[in-house]
């Protein structure tokens, strides 16, 4: 084998180690996310929603184009959701300008009192970007089924307003709607922000 | 000088290229799928206590389905659970809980009284094997939307479906979906061992099972 043939070899070599590693890191193969997040590698098509805004019908495909943060609440919620969602306003403003990639979507699991509009001033007190969204029981509770989410009516015992069960769990779906993380409830706003950073400049 | 360097650039280039084509060819480890996301729920079980798919979350789950005076082919269903649950004192699995769950699809009769009955027919143990039931739409919303498990009820009473059991990650993902004729216990231990391996795997051991997934390294 001359030495021209090795270089024109060892040249190849190396344009195909570049093609490849460019092509892994183009999938993402490696990224740091917190050791509590789980992570779909790869992600999983999330399933298609059609539900309603206070500005009129939202479906997961009109979210495409960004990175879609989705927590399943109500808004008589008396401690996880003011807490997860006080949490992910402070998680955008660690992202700055990054933010703007980002749409927090809460989505109730108490659509008998949670209207389009009553969503709308509810996740307008923690960012006026937040979505809110609700829609008829069923739609609501397919989207929550397809979401791996409980949800249930509890009455009071001392005849107040009755509270609901439900799964704490956040989902980010990615900006061509794959779920991609499970952040468990709990998350801390700056865990949430780094894992963010890491999937939008991953 | 330069022939070394050469030759050492040409191996540490051949080790880029092998190293990933060698993991997906000769696949060292192997893992279960991320199928999709399990569907939540609230139910009763054959205790008359609430049971919902957050009493789940962080064990891995093996879901089968069955009712009430079924005929057939709940006697297999039974066999097979049966089997895993006599099977779950040899695995390992580092302290994982699991937990067998049977969804009784018969909203009119599945009842806790009757799940109970349906649970020591089958030789459930109750801290391992949970029965229960809801609603129709409840049933509805989890059993056929959720885990895409056909069922139909008949003018005799009856159910028509087909035995499918399905295995939970504890996040709550499905990861083995087995309706294909009747499994082997021994796959549906050997899958819960793979899931209790892959979730108490740390630092490389871990970067092995995401490459894993990445590579679609899937066991048969």
């Amino acid at each position: 084998m001359t030495r021209r043939t090795v270089l024109v070899l060892l040249g190849a070599a190396v344009i195909v180690t570049i093609g490849s590693a460019a092509w892994l890191i183009g999938r993402r193969p490696v990224r740091t996310f917190a050791s509590q997040t789980t992570v779909l590698s790869p992600p999983m098509q999330a399933a298609e929603f059609a539900l309603e805004s206070a500005d009129g019908p939202v479906t997961l495909r009109d979210l495409r184009g960004r990175h879609v943060v989705l927590f399943f609440g109500y808004s008589f919620c008396p401690d996880v959701c003011p807490l997860t969602m006080q949490r992910l306003d402070r998680a955008l403003d660690l992202l700055e300008e990054d933010a703007d990639r980002v749409q927090v979507v809460m989505i109730t699991v108490d659509p008998e009192r949670d209207t389009p509009a009553r969503m709308r001033q509810y996740v307008s007190q923690f960012d006026p970007s937040f979505l809110g969204l609700s829609g008829s029981e069923e739609a609501v509770h397919k989207v929550a089924t397809d979401y791996g989410i409980f949800h249930a009516k509890v009455e009071r015992e001392d005849g107040g307003p009755y509270t609901m069960d439900h799964t704490a769990t956040v989902l980010v779906l990615t900006d061509t709607g794959e779920l991609v993380l499970l952040w468990p409830h709990g998350m801390e706003a700056e865990t949430m922000a780094s894992d963010l950073r890491t999937l939008l400049g991953g | 000088m330069k022939r070394i360097v050469i030759a050492g650039s040409a191996v540490v280039v051949g080790l880029v290229i092998l190293l990933p084509a060698g993991f997906a060819l000769l696949r060292p480890v192997t893992v279960l799928p991320r199928i999709e996301l399990a569907p939540g729920y609230d139910f009763v079980d054959q205790n008359g206590r609430r049971f919902t798919s957050e009493d789940a979350r962080g064990t891995i789950t093996l879901y089968s389905f069955a009712y009430t005076d079924c005929p057939m082919p709940c006697d297999g269903v039974f066999d097979v659970m049966w089997s895993v649950q006599a099977a779950l004192d040899t695995v390992d699995t580092g302290g994982l809980p699991v937990r067998l769950v049977t969804i009784g699809i018969d909203h009119r009769r599945d009842f806790p009284g009757a799940l109970t009955q349906l649970a020591a027919r089958a030789g459930a143990k109750p801290d391992v094997w949970t029965f229960a039931s809801g609603d129709s739409v409840r049933l509805l919303r989890t059993v056929r939307n959720g885990f895409g498990v056909f069922y139909e009820g008949m003018p005799d009473s009856t159910y028509r479906f087909s035995p499918a059991y399905i295995l939970v990650d504890g996040v709550g993902i499905v990861r083995g979906d087995y309706r294909i004729g009747v499994p082997r216990a021994e796959d549906l231990v050997d899958g819960i061992a793979r899931i209790a391996r892959e979730a108490r795997a740390e630092g490389v051991a871990h970067v092995m099972y995401e490459a894993a997934h990445f590579f679609a390294c899937y066991s048969e």
